[in-house]
């Protein structure tokens, strides 16, 4: 508990500090025109005021955030649920592997962003498109995972369970999915954090709403403590999505790292 | 083997304790330990379990401060890590990044030795481990026996005074074991050093000490002191091996 | 992972040779097929019309560049931004590993920076500045930024206790000790980091370009999507895959060269 506390201590300190900085940088020696770098005092402002204020862009933060976040866990959640036991089957049936691993090498080298354009072709501009790319690379990476997690199954532990004359079936659920565990989590955190990301890079490209849209509409007015503003909030809600799912890590994979 | 006592220990360590902390637990690993060591003298440390013997080690070496009494080099109170001591660990330590050859060097190209004296020394250490042809290689290829012996060859390569073994064969298998004792044995009629040896294992004790000593576990402890006097290189089933085996076996209470 | 695991090693490559082209077929089936009719088809070209305006591609211009030139574009930019974050990043990681000053210096600063995703930069980058290059560059810096100093910054620190000792016995200063010890420690982490961000920095090009540009692959989707030129979009989408591959698999080889004495899992 000792240590926690001091990191804690550490990370409020060097956060202090920084805002110290800015503050001196800022309102006190004025290296910077407001324009490029407005006070940290004026983007607090602008973020309080921006929970409840509509302008400039048509919507408060509040509509902007359930906005993206509905998006990022909607098409998540998706790609997850399909992803995972995908990734689990193609690791764990020869057949399977060998007919969908070719395909799936294919499109993996693909980064998510560049599917925008051609989901934004198929549904149009609204939230389908947005979800669909979220989903394509929340499944990809979660596939990857699962199957890397499956295929890391322990020889020695499949022998052990075969022993106790365990049916393929029983060992796949009693022996490699919990093994496999770890790597699944990995693939999850990944596509949060990928899935979060991608989804603020689709906001700007072609949204009317959500955070991405918010900092991109902030841009083009100019408005820098606006878009400051909005990178502090998607990268808090990206720590919190982050934190949440190493709350669930940790309840469900227990004392996993005994080797 | 010459018991002068009027010459100096070149290793004293007088009452040394040491405790780690831990979160409001402390554990004392060291208890009182006093201990001296002859020059060319070779000295067996003998002890079941994992508690002191490498704490002890680090100690003499300079890597660790003891938390009470004091250890002597050469005359000298040990402060820090001394080139004047050579260290062979039993997980060999050696570094990956370097061939047999560069890790053998490292010692003397610390001290900016000249590239050719330097590698004429190391080859030699290379010839005397029984290595000759490897220089090139990389850890990662070698066995580890072989790692081993490149091991006590860096050790050798920096000219210490004394040798410190922490169980160095600890991680070998049986076969290999007995090759390696075999190795050192020869190594050290040859290139005559203070040597310090830690092991859990009686027969190599037996097999290469002049001097054991006997240390309890947790805390650590001299337990008793015994004298090898047995010929070189001795064999294991030798009726003196045999007694002294006995005897080592009753103080530990192994047998009754 | 069932029975038939043991098979013949020659047997089971051209059992999965066979398969993975048998895939590849089924799929250019399905979808040629799909191309074919009704509502999707009408925004789905075939995948011989696809293949063929890749490969014309190379010979005629998108916009006003051939492929091989977009390609180029995207390539310079990712690796002039990647290029600085290296030069950034691996000395500040390597600094706040080695010197307690430097952590309590720079730490604040870059645990701020750390958090915050890759894309979200855009915005603050163009107003900082501008629409062109140097926004891009300056996109790219930071996305691979993090990863890189984070991955540096843990080899060194991590560097093994045992060894550092052994160096410190054989009489190594504390200088010799960074050279000789801890720098190549670090490097099989270093190159963990350079490939995580490499294929962090890929996709802030292809955003980049796809925000604000006149040339490069992410142009290329961009482009086509305005137009509804669907068989642009995937061939620009074909082109970004590839090349991505291409670099990360040859960012694997050099660390396999560089990092061949690495003991994994000893």
């Amino acid at each position: 508990m000792k240590k926690r506390a001091k990191y804690l201590l550490l990370s409020l300190f060097s956060l202090g500090l920084f805002i110290f900085a800015w503050y001196l940088v800022t309102d006190i020696l004025h290296t910077f025109p407001a324009q490029a770098l407005p006070s940290p005092t004026k983007v607090v402002l602008t973020l309080v005021k921006k929970f409840t204020k509509k302008a400039p862009d048509g919507g408060t933060l509040f509509q902007h955030i359930w906005a993206s976040l509905k998006l990022a866990l909607y098409g998540f959640s998706l790609g997850a649920v399909i992803g995972i036991p995908v990734g689990i089957l193609m690791a764990w049936y020869r057949k399977a592997d060998l007919l969908v691993t070719p395909i799936f090498h294919f499109l993996r080298p693909i980064p998510p962003i560049a599917w925008i354009p051609l989901m934004l072709v198929f549904f149009g501009i609204g939230q389908t498109a947005k979800a669909a790319v979220i989903f394509v690379s929340t499944v990809t990476n979660c596939i990857l995972n699962s199957y890397i997690g499956i295929k890391q199954t322990k020889d020695v532990h499949v022998w052990v369970a075969r022993t106790f004359g365990a049916s393929n079936g029983r060992i796949l659920f009693k022996v490699a999915i919990p093994s496999a565990l770890p790597m699944v989590f990995a693939g999850l955190s990944l596509s949060m954090n990928l899935a979060w990301m991608s989804l603020v890079a689709a906001e700007m490209l072609a949204a009317d709403k959500g955070l991405g849209y918010m900092i991109q509409y902030a841009r083009m007015m100019a408005r820098v403590d606006l878009v400051i503003a909005g990178m502090v909030m998607i990268t808090i809600i990206g720590a919190i999505l982050n934190r949440i799912l190493s709350a669930v890590e940790h309840a469900v994979v227990k004392g996993r790292h005994m080797q | 083997m010459e018991h002068s006592g009027k010459v100096a220990p070149i290793i004293e360590c007088r009452n040394v304790s040491k405790t780690f902390k831990n979160k409001g637990n402390s554990l004392e690993v060291l208890q009182n330990l006093s201990l001296s060591v002859r020059e060319n003298e070779f000295v067996v440390l003998l002890g079941p379990g994992q508690c002191g013997k490498t704490t002890l080690m680090n100690i003499i070496a300079g890597l660790e401060p003891a938390t009470s009494g004091e250890v002597f080099f050469q005359g000298e109170r040990v402060a820090k890590p001394n080139p004047k001591l050579g260290m062979v660990y039993q997980t060999t330590a050696l570094f990956p990044w370097l061939s047999v050859m560069k890790n053998v060097d490292f010692g003397p190209r610390m001290r900016h030795m000249p590239r050719k004296e330097r590698r004429e020394k190391a080859q030699h250490f290379i010839d005397l481990v029984g290595l000759t042809g490897f220089e090139k290689a990389y850890p990662i290829k070698l066995s580890g026996g072989m790692r081993q012996r490149v091991g006590i060859a860096r050790a050798y390569c920096n000219d210490p005074a004394v040798l410190l073994m922490d169980e160095p064969f600890g991680h070998l298998d049986a076969q290999t074991r007995y090759s390696m004792q075999d190795a050192i044995e020869r190594i050290w009629s040859r290139e005559k050093r203070t040597v310090v040896f830690i092991t859990n294992n009686i027969e190599e004790a037996i097999f290469l000490a002049d001097r054991i000593v006997l240390l309890t576990n947790c805390p650590t402890n001299v337990k008793k002191e015994i004298l090898v006097d047995l010929p070189r290189p001795r064999d294991y089933v030798s009726r003196g091996f045999l007694k002294i085996r006995e005897d080592i076996s009753k103080i530990f209470e192994i047998t009754k | 992972m069932n029975r038939k695991k043991k098979r013949s090693f020659a047997g089971s490559r051209t059992e999965a040779l066979v398969y993975g082209i048998l895939s590849l077929v089924i799929l250019l089936a399905v979808w040629h097929l799909v191309s074919l009719g009704g509502r999707i088809g009408k925004f789905f070209p075939s995948p011989f019309l696809v293949i063929r305006d890749f490969a014309n591609a190379f010979v005629h211009a998108i916009g006003r560049n051939t492929m091989l030139e977009h390609i180029f574009f995207s390539l310079r930019r990712v690796l002039v931004g990647f290029g600085l974050g290296v030069v950034v990043g691996i000395p500040l990681g390597l600094v706040m590993a080695c010197s307690k000053a430097g952590r309590a210096f720079f730490m604040p600063l870059f645990s701020i920076v750390r958090p915050i995703p890759g894309l979200a930069w855009i915005p603050l980058a163009i107003l900082w500045f501008g629409l062109g290059e140097q926004s891009k560059y300056f996109l790219i810096c930071m996305t691979a930024l993090v990863g890189i100093t984070m991955q540096t910054f843990f080899g060194a620190l991590y560097a093994d206790p045992v060894l550092i000792g052994a160096a410190r016995m054989l009489g190594a200063g504390k200088f010799q000790l960074f050279v000789h010890i801890i720098l190549p420690s670090a490097i099989p982490n270093i190159f963990a980091g350079l490939q995580g961000s490499f294929a962090g920095a890929w996709c802030a090009v292809i955003a980049a370009e796809m925000i604000r540009s006149d040339e490069g692959t992410g142009w290329i989707i961009f482009n086509g999507m305005n137009y509804a030129n669907t068989a642009q979009v995937i061939v620009g989408m074909v082109a970004i895959g590839l090349v991505g591959l291409i670099a990360s698999t040859l960012l694997k080889a050099l660390e396999r060269r560089l990092c061949a004495w690495n003991i994994q899992g000893k």
